[in-house]
C-alpha cells in the first residue's frame, strides 16, 4: 500500500515536471538568435558565432550557406555583457562540435550587467543545467540587480508565466536562422568613419577577467577560434580597449581580424548602416560574403548544400530573399546587391 | 513571511521535513522553535521581544495563580489582571493613535493640540490574534474548562503555533491542547487533504484576488475620475477580494496544519450563501465571532449594568421592548469591538462593526414586516429566485458597508459613496484599461464561476473529499488544471506586489 502511494506521488511529480516543462517553453515567447542555435540538430553547425548584437546583425548565416554551403548558429544576444563568453563556449560545446568558433568583440564596453534585458535575452533562452546556473550567478553577482530578485532569474517562469495573453500574438518570424530582418535593419544612416586609433586603454578587471578565462577555456579545450572586431564607429575608448585586447589575444598566438582595419574589406559609411553600431542589410551583405569567403577557404568548411538533411536552411535562405523583396523591392539574387567594394 | 512565498513555502518544507523526522515526543518542540522563527522573521528587535515576552508571562502566570487559587476571593484578580496586561499592550500597539484621535477636539477646547505621531511602535506579527487567544486561555482556566498548562514551552507554542500567526483563525485551548502536543504519525491521506487546501487557497489568493486587487486599486486611488458604475463595480470587486484573500490564507493555513496532523476550527462557511447579514456573518470571520460571543456578548448580558438597564426598561416599556433594548445594547458594544479588533481607525468600526449591527437590528426589526408584506402579495419565501434575491441583497448591503473598510478615512469613505451616485461620464468603457485586459477579465470572470460552484458544493460536504473520491485520472487532471491555472494565471513575481495581504495588518 505504502509503495503504491509512494509510487503514485512519484508519477504525479513527473508528469507535473513535464507539463510544467513544455508549459514553460511555450511561455517564452519572445525568441532570439540564441533561441535559433537550439533549434539546430545535434553536431550540424561548421561554424559558431558567439557574441553581442553585431554577430546576429553582421553576419547572414542564410546568406552563407547559400554561397558556401557551411551552417552558422549565432550563440548571440543584444549587448550581450562579455563576462558570458566563458560560459556560452561552454554552452556551445555540449550541443555543437563546429569547426570554428567566431568570437565577436563589439562587446568588450558590455560589463556592466545594468541592464536587465541584456541579462534575460541569455539565460532565459538557455535550457537548465548548471552550466546556465553559474552564469546567471556570475552575471547577477556583477550586477546592481537587488539579491531579493535574484530568483527571478533562476526561475524564469516567475517572470514569463502571465505572458500566456500574448500566445499567438507576438510570432518573431524576422530571424533567419539568427541572422536579423526587419524593418531596423534595412534603414540607412550614414555615418562618419572614425579612422582606427591605435593607443591602448586598459581593460577593467572584470573585462580582463572575462577575457582571460575565455582564453584559458578555449586553450584547455583546444578550440578553433577566431576572435572578430566588427564594422562599426567606433569612440577612442572602446578602440583602446580593442587594442588592448588585441595584444592580449595575440600574445596567447590566438587569431584576431578586426574588420575596421582590413585592407581588402571596406563598407560604404554612407550607405550601409542603420545606426552607428550596426550595419544594414547591404553592409551586412557585403560583410557576409566577405568573411563567409574567409572561412570556408581558411577551414575547409563542409558544403550541405546538396545535403537533404540540411533543407531547413535553403527554405531559411528562400524565405530571407522573399522578406528582402518584400521590405526593400531588391534581389539579394541581383549581383550588384551588396557588392563589396574593393 | 508571506503566504504565497517561495520563503513561506520552503520554511513549511524544512519544519515538516524536521516535524516527521524527529522522535514524536519533540514533535511539539519543533513546532515551537519554527513559530518563534516564524514570529520573529525580519521582525525581531527588543520592542517586539518584550511585548510578546509580556503577553506570554501575563497569561502564563495569572492562568497559574488562578488554578491554584481557584475558588479563593482574589482570583478573580489574577484573571483580572492577566486581562488588563495583556489588552493593556495590545491597546497601546494598536489604538493609542485611535485614542489621541478621538480625544484631541476636547484638547483643542483648551487650546492645545495633540501629535498624532508620539507613538508610532512596531507590532510583532499576529499581535491581534495572540492577545486573544491568550485572554480566552486565562479566562477557560477561570471558568475550569481546562487546566493551566504547566510548562512553559508548551505554553508559548500554544501562543505563538505559527499558522495562525498571520490571519486566525482563533484556537481555544481546551480544543487544541491534546492536538497541539501529541504524537503525529506521518499521514498520506492529511498529506494529500492538506496540499489541496493549500492549492485552493492559492488559487484564491493568486489567481483571484490579487486580480480583483489591481482593479480595486485602479478605481478607489482615482475615485473622482470614474463613473458611479464603476466606483460600484469596484465596492463589489473589493468585497470578493477581501474574501478570496483572506480565505484563501486561511486555506493554505489549514492545510499546512492538517499535513502536520493539527486540525484547525474553520473560519469561513460560503458566506456570499447567506440570506441576511446575521446569517453571513455566522458564516464569515466564525472563530473572531465565536470569540467575542464567548467572551464579550455573554459576559456583558450577564453583567450588573445591562441587568441593570434591563430591569428598568421592563418598568417603562414592558419585557420584549425591554430584551431588545439590553440585546442591542450588548451587540453594538460587540459590534464596535468587532470594528476596532480589524483596526485602530474608525473606517473599520464603522465598517465592518458599526454598520454591520445597524443591518442586523434593521433585520430583527423588519423581519416580522417583511413576512406580512411577503404574505399579503403572495411571495412564496421557498423559490429560487427570492432565495437568489435574499442573497444578492445580503452581498451588496456588506459590499457597501465594506467601502469603509477599503477607505483611508470616514470622510473618504462618504466621498466615495456620493461618487457612487453619480452618473456622469461614459458608461464602462474604461474597464479594459484600469490595469485589467480584456483577457484578464475573462481570467476573472471564469475564475468567479470556479469559486461559486465550489463554495456552492461546500454547502453540501467537502470538496476535497469529492476531489478524492474520483477515479485517480480526473483526480489528478483537476488537481494539474488547478495547479497550472495558479501558475499560468496567478499574480505573482516580479511586478506584482506580494504584500497585498489584508488580514495579515491585523
Amino acid at each position: 500500500m505504502i509503495m503504491k502511494k509512494l509510487r503514485n506521488a512519484i508519477i504525479f511529480i513527473i508528469i507535473f515536471l513535464i507539463i510544467f516543462f513544455l508549459i514553460n517553453k511555450i511561455l517564452r515567447i519572445v525568441p532570439n538568435a540564441i533561441s535559433d542555435f537550439y533549434k539546430e540538430p545535434k553536431n550540424s553547425l561548421d561554424v559558431v558565432y558567439v557574441g553581442s548584437s553585431n554577430a546576429y546583425a553582421h553576419f547572414n548565416t542564410v546568406l552563407a550557406y547559400k554561397e558556401y554551403g557551411f551552417t552558422t548558429g549565432l550563440m548571440a544576444s543584444d549587448t550581450q555583457p562579455i563576462q558570458s563568453l566563458k560560459y556560452l563556449l561552454k554552452e556551445v560545446k555540449k550541443y555543437q562540435t563546429p569547426k570554428v568558433y567566431v568570437i565577436d568583440l563589439g562587446h568588450i564596453h558590455h560589463y556592466k550587467n545594468d541592464d536587465v534585458g541584456a541579462i534575460r535575452k541569455i539565460i532565459d533562452e538557455m535550457p537548465l543545467s548548471f552550466n546556465r546556473l553559474a552564469l546567471t550567478k556570475k552575471l547577477l553577482e556583477e550586477s546592481k540587480i537587488k539579491k531579493k530578485d535574484y530568483i527571478n532569474y533562476y526561475f524564469s517562469f516567475l517572470m514569463y508565466h502571465n505572458t500566456w495573453e500574448y500566445i499567438g500574438n507576438l510570432k518573431r518570424d524576422n530571424l533567419y536562422k539568427g541572422y536579423l530582418l526587419d524593418r531596423l535593419t534595412i534603414r540607412i544612416e550614414p555615418q562618419k568613419k572614425n579612422d582606427w586609433n591605435y593607443e591602448v586603454s586598459s581593460l577593467n578587471k572584470v573585462q580582463k577577467e572575462a577575457l582571460n578565462e575565455t582564453i584559458e577555456y578555449i586553450k584547455d579545450n583546444d578550440l578553433e577560434v577566431i576572435f572578430t572586431v566588427p564594422v562599426k564607429v567606433y569612440d577612442k575608448k572602446t578602440m583602446g580597449y580593442i587594442n588592448e585586447a588585441t595584444k592580449i589575444i595575440e600574445n596567447n598566438n590566438l587569431k584576431i581580424i578586426n574588420f575596421n582595419t582590413c585592407e581588402d574589406f571596406e563598407i560604404d559609411y554612407s550607405h550601409d548602416l542603420y545606426n552607428s553600431n550596426h550595419i544594414n542589410v547591404w553592409g551586412a551583405t557585403k560583410f557576409t560574403r566577405y568573411f563567409a569567403k574567409y572561412l570556408d577557404h581558411t577551414y575547409n568548411l563542409d558544403d550541405h548544400r546538396n545535403d537533404k538533411k540540411y533543407s531547413s536552411w535553403q527554405k531559411e535562405y528562400e524565405r530571407f530573399a522573399k522578406s528582402l523583396k518584400k521590405l526593400t523591392g531588391e534581389d539579394i539574387k541581383n549581383k550588384d546587391f551588396g557588392k563589396v567594394s574593393q | 513571511m508571506i503566504l504565497t512565498s517561495l520563503t513561506f513555502l520552503l520554511f513549511c518544507v524544512i519544519t515538516l521535513l524536521i516535524y516527521f523526522l524527529v522522535p514524536k515526543k519533540c514533535q511539539w518542540f519543533v513546532l515551537l522553535l519554527s513559530s518563534i522563527f516564524f514570529l520573529f522573521y525580519k521582525n525581531f528587535n527588543i520592542g517586539t521581544f518584550f511585548y510578546v515576552l509580556l503577553t506570554f508571562l501575563s497569561a502564563y502566570f495569572s492562568a497559574l495563580f488562578i488554578e491554584r487559587y481557584i475558588n479563593k476571593k482574589h482570583t478573580k484578580w489574577f484573571l483580572v489582571g492577566g486581562i488588563v496586561l495583556i489588552l493593556g499592550q495590545l491597546i497601546l500597539l494598536k489604538y493609542v493613535n485611535l485614542i489621541l484621535i478621538t480625544i484631541s477636539p476636547i484638547w483643542h477646547l483648551f487650546g492645545k493640540s495633540i501629535n498624532l505621531n508620539i507613538f508610532s511602535p512596531t507590532a510583532p506579527i499576529g499581535v491581534s490574534y495572540y492577545s486573544l487567544i491568550m485572554i480566552s486561555y486565562i479566562v477557560d482556566v477561570y471558568r475550569g474548562m481546562c487546566k493551566a498548562q504547566k510548562n512553559p514551552l508548551k505554553c508559548a507554542l500554544f501562543m505563538s503555533y505559527f499558522p495562525i500567526l498571520t490571519s486566525g483563525p482563533f484556537i481555544r485551548y481546551p480544543d487544541m491542547k491534546n492536538k497541539l502536543y501529541e504524537k503525529h504519525k506521518f499521514n498520506y491521506d492529511n498529506l494529500c487533504r492538506g496540499l489541496i487546501r493549500i492549492i485552493w487557497g492559492l488559487f484564491k489568493i493568486l489567481v483571484i484576488s490579487q486580480r480583483l486587487a489591481i482593479f480595486v486599486n485602479s478605481i478607489y486611488a482615482n475615485y473622482l475620475s470614474f463613473n458611479g458604475i464603476y466606483i460600484f463595480l469596484a465596492a463589489i470587486f473589493f468585497t470578493l477580494q477581501l474574501y478570496t484573500n483572506f480565505s484563501g490564507s486561511i486555506d493554505i493555513i489549514m492545510g499546512v496544519s492538517k499535513i502536520m496532523g493539527i486540525e484547525l476550527p474553520e473560519n469561513f462557511h460560503s458566506p456570499f450563501f447567506s440570506k441576511t447579514i446575521t446569517e453571513l456573518w455566522r458564516n464569515w470571520h466564525i472563530t473572531l465571532g465565536a470569540w467575542l460571543k464567548d467572551y464579550v456578548f455573554y459576559p456583558l448580558m450577564k453583567s450588573n449594568i445591562i441587568q441593570k438597564i434591563g430591569t428598568k426598561t421592563k418598568k417603562k416599556f414592558g419585557k420584549k421592548v425591554s430584551k431588545k433594548i439590553t440585546l442591542y445594547i450588548s451587540m453594538l458594544i460587540m459590534w464596535t469591538l468587532i470594528g476596532a479588533w480589524h483596526n485602530g481607525a474608525y473606517t473599520f468600526i464603522i465598517g465592518s462593526g458599526i454598520l454591520q449591527f445597524i443591518y442586523m437590528v434593521l433585520e430583527d426589526l423588519l423581519a416580522p414586516i417583511a413576512s406580512k408584506v411577503n404574505k399579503k402579495l403572495g411571495i412564496n419565501q421557498e423559490t429560487f429566485g427570492y432565495k437568489l434575491y435574499q442573497c444578492l441583497r445580503t452581498f451588496l448591503l456588506f459590499s457597501f458597508a465594506m467601502i469603509f473598510f477599503r477607505a483611508t478615512s470616514v470622510a473618504n469613505a462618504i466621498d466615495i459613496i456620493k461618487h457612487m451616485f453619480s452618473f456622469k461620464g461614459t458608461v464602462l468603457t474604461k474597464l479594459f484599461s484600469l490595469g485589467l485586459t480584456k483577457a484578464n477579465f475573462i481570467v476573472l470572470i471564469i475564475s468567479l464561476i470556479i469559486l461559486f460552484v465550489v463554495e456552492y458544493l461546500q454547502l453540501k460536504g467537502s470538496v476535497t473529499d469529492i476531489i478524492l473520491e474520483q477515479n485517480i485520472v480526473l483526480r489528478w487532471t483537476l488537481l494539474y488544471l488547478l495547479i497550472f491555472a495558479i501558475l499560468i494565471f496567478g499574480m505573482y513575481g516580479p511586478g506584482y506586489d506580494q504584500t497585498i495581504f489584508i488580514y495579515r495588518q491585523f
